[in-house]
């Protein structure tokens, strides 16, 4: 394939896998928020929790079902783009598919139908187990992806041998050294999409009419979650760039914008990296030591860009997307903290926020998204040219499609995502206005 | 039998990377006859719905409801088996297919998200996610149609080739809207019931053109099949498959005819006798293929993964299939016969 055709390709798998990951770390938080309040509500009198749960597992329900109903198209472009990826890695990525799907299948098909449709019908403490064993699925589900993806950026476990991965070692597969790392990422995401999400649907339900306690519920344990999360996600997010630097040193010089070796590698707040000429334009940096964010060579000596032979990632698609999720970290820890405290003064009632700041909660309602997306766009754009980290590259898996094929592609997903969206996006704003009007389906019965 | 196959690939019968695959293949057999028939009236009634006046298409689409979540996973379960178990042809198969594999998952995708949006959906909105739920039926089975025409004849690109895979897919588009009309003919009476007769039988027609067009051009298109089915002691089973086939289509005919003119009693005899008909192409194709995934190139043993993978994803397996056939049992023992009607929640004081 031409490096135009392969870029489409990338850009709509990632595409259709990063549509899918907005619901995913969307309903992964969502459903141990859901236990929560489910406990809330056993070990409290009084039906706010219940109120709550009842709310929130609406846009549970729907994050769910785009979750699940878009993982189609991306087991599909996994095909379809890339043939010739099962052919190598097929020994490791078969069984960890073949769990995801069999565990999503365990879970959905025992517990999600009675979670959400069976509540008249089942005793609290019966529901409440459910509930815990949707969660549990959930999780299982995506961590099976989370260690086939992080496998991908850390091979360990297996050798090649002409052309085809075998295992060595399933513990080795399974526990790599990035798996921590991406699981610990990706459980924070979804805990701050989550919380900015509850914050935010809360804060605008303030703005429209006085709350009620479940509402002022579900505000408090936004808030908390929002700052434990910031905290945790500084931590991991900043083990994590020390912890894979040896393992991807392109990646790492990449996010860094270190070109040349020689040099004094610098924390760039702010520059414009430029490939043709090598060097950063408009940089400010921080006075602080960065050579421990990056790969180190036989000497010690931190490696630069020069290093690869041009076997590196986009610099600057790699620099910004991991800033603008430093960036959004970084508003994410402001809003929360400031959250917290202003509204630990009024007992977590989000009516006792000035106008002014309920209007910037709202505006951070989607912020995990964001940050869920360009965390996505380092991760993946980061391990160009590889598709396995260090062995196969991506552009001797592709397959043949032509360049115009692919921009329609891309264009008609886009398109089906923006209706998705919008639904998604009309229905939260219906129910934050009008309130959830609870659905009915009967097993056998219609 | 089984030992003579063995032998001629060079393994003996209880070699593991002989039976895995085998065993493989039956469980993908089984999915996709499975998935066919089950998520086949799902997306024949969704198709319908799109033609259906508007008073009925709401009502169609609630007798889907119960088994919606039980339909969607048939395609995904297929492809996960497939790519868990034979990862050395997924990318052949797959890789030629771009453009029928999108609008596939496009209107999976569309599917599945208008039903579920409808259900919760605030009145004014829900007829445009029954047209989204119609339009991703029509395009999922367009493209199932298109897949089967481009597997029959393995991927020739001549443009007779591609109109052919252009017929077979509006005779499955034919073929899911005949089973989803005999599923409704079956669940519901009334108007409903009319109108699905004179579905049913435009859909008949087409249906019987693609069930012989595939069958047809399997056998000429390749010579290796039409050997195998036209080889010694096979005689008989073909004349009986082809003349139960034709029975089933005249007897479907014949039965939708009396319906328009005479009674419109709960019949299950059209969703049966289309079940025959589907299990029959099935079967046939299936036989045809066995034991090839891309005709006269990749057998199921070379596309298998090693036994030491294979191993794995047949214990995951085995814990799923208990799992997968008492939730199936359960779900589906309601789908024959009259739509039990919905009854409001016990009082609990």
């Amino acid at each position: 394939m031409m490096n135009s055709e392969l870029w489409l390709a990338q850009i709509q798998f990632y595409l259709s896998l990063g549509f899918m990951s907005l619901f995913l770390v969307t309903e992964l938080g969502l459903a141990w928020v859901l236990l929560f309040f489910k406990i809330g509500a056993h070990r409290s009198a009084g039906a706010a929790w219940t109120a709550a749960y009842r709310f929130w597992v609406r846009v549970f329900a729907l994050a769910f079902i785009l979750t699940f109903a878009s993982s189609m198209p991306v087991l599909i472009q996994f095909g379809s783009l890339w043939p010739s990826l099962m052919n190598r890695i097929g020994e490791i990525a078969g069984p960890l598919l073949a769990a995801a799907i069999f565990s999503t299948f365990i879970f959905k098909s025992c517990f999600l139908g009675a979670m959400l449709f069976g509540h008249r019908h089942l005793s609290e403490r019966v529901h409440t187990f459910i509930v815990f064993m949707v969660a549990v699925g959930v999780t299982i589900s995506a961590l099976w992806l989370v260690i086939l993806q992080s496998w991908m950026q850390t091979p360990a476990g297996g050798s090649i041998s002409d052309g085809q991965y075998r295992v060595t070692d399933w513990t080795g597969v399974i526990f790599n050294p990035s798996v921590g790392w991406y699981a610990g990422l990706l459980m924070l995401t979804s805990v701050l999409t989550v919380a900015f999400l509850l914050a935010g649907v809360s804060a605008i339900q303030s703005l429209h009419r006085p709350v009620g306690e479940g509402e002022r519920l579900v505000f408090r344990t936004a808030l908390i979650m929002g700052v434990t999360g910031v905290i945790l996600q500084g931590l991991v997010g900043a083990g994590a760039g020390q912890a894979l630097a040896p393992h991807q040193p392109a990646k790492a010089a990449a996010t860094a914008a270190y070109w040349h070796s020689d040099s004094k590698p610098e924390l760039l707040v702010f520059a414009w990296p430029d490939s043709a000429t090598k060097s950063n334009r408009a940089a400010v940096a921080l006075p602080y030591e960065a050579s421990r964010w990056l790969g180190r060579d036989a000497r010690g000596a931190p490696r630069g860009l020069d290093q690869f032979s041009g076997m590196s990632p986009p610099v600057a698609v790699t620099f910004w997307s991991f800033r603008i999720a430093v960036y959004i970290w970084i508003l994410m820890a402001v809003v929360s903290v400031v959250s917290f405290f202003r509204a630990r003064r009024h007992q977590f009632d989000p009516g006792g926020l000035s106008r002014g700041w309920r209007w910037i909660l709202t505006g951070m309602t989607f912020s995990g998204w964001a940050m869920c997306l360009a965390g996505m766009s380092h991760t993946f754009f980061g391990l160009y040219p590889y598709a396995v980290n260090g062995t196969v590259t991506i552009s001797e898996i592709s397959g043949n499609v032509q360049g115009d094929v692919l921009l329609g592609g891309i264009v008609v997903h886009v398109l089906f995502y923006l209706v998705f969206l919008a639904g998604f996006f009309q229905l939260l704003g219906h129910i934050e206005r009008y309130g959830v009007v609870p659905v009915a389906r009967r097993r056998g019965r219609a | 039998m089984i030992g003579s196959l063995a032998a001629s690939l060079g393994f003996s019968a209880n070699d593991p990377s002989f039976w895995m695959p085998l065993v493989f293949m039956g469980l993908f057999f089984a999915i996709i006859v499975a998935g066919t028939v089950l998520d086949g009236f799902d997306i024949g009634v969704g198709c319908l719905a799109l033609i259906a006046p508007r008073d009925l298409s709401p009502r169609m689409l609630s007798l889907l409801s119960p088994w919606r979540d039980a339909n969607e996973f048939w395609l995904f379960l297929g492809m996960g088996l497939f790519v868990a178990a034979f990862p050395n042809a997924w990318g052949s198969i797959m890789g030629r297919l771009y453009i029928p594999l999108c609008v596939l998952g496009l209107g999976v995708l569309l599917r599945s998200v208008s039903f579920e949006l409808r259900l919760r959906a605030p009145v004014e909105m829900q007829s445009r996610w029954l047209t989204g739920f119609g339009v991703g039926s029509v395009m999922t089975a367009l493209a199932h149609g298109f897949l089967l025409g481009e597997l029959v004849v393995t991927y020739q690109t001549q443009p007779s080739y591609l109109w052919f895979s252009f017929f077979v897919g509006a005779c499955v588009l034919a073929a899911y809207c005949l089973i989803g009309a005999a599923w409704l003919i079956m669940r519901e009476g009334g108007e409903l019931r009319a109108r699905a007769v004179m579905w049913g039988r435009h859909a008949v027609r087409w249906t019987a053109a693609g069930s012989v067009g595939v069958s047809v051009v399997l056998a000429f298109a390749n010579a290796g099949i039409f050997l195998k089915w036209s080889d010694g002691p096979q005689w008989p089973v073909v004349v009986a498959l082809w003349v139960a086939i034709l029975i089933c289509f005249v007897s479907i005919e014949m039965c939708l005819q009396r319906m328009i003119n005479q009674s419109y009693r709960t019949t299950a005899l059209p969703f049966m006798l289309t079940l025959v008909i589907f299990l029959i192409t099935l079967g046939g194709l299936g036989y045809s293929f066995f034991p090839y995934l891309v005709l006269d190139n990749i057998t199921i043993w070379d596309a298998a993964a090693s036994v030491s993978s294979l191993r794995l994803v047949l214990s995951a397996t085995i814990i799923a299939l208990p799992v997968a056939l008492i939730f199936n049992i359960w779900v589906y023992r309601g789908m024959f016969g009259l739509s039990k009607p919905l009854t409001p929640p016990e009082y609990k004081p």
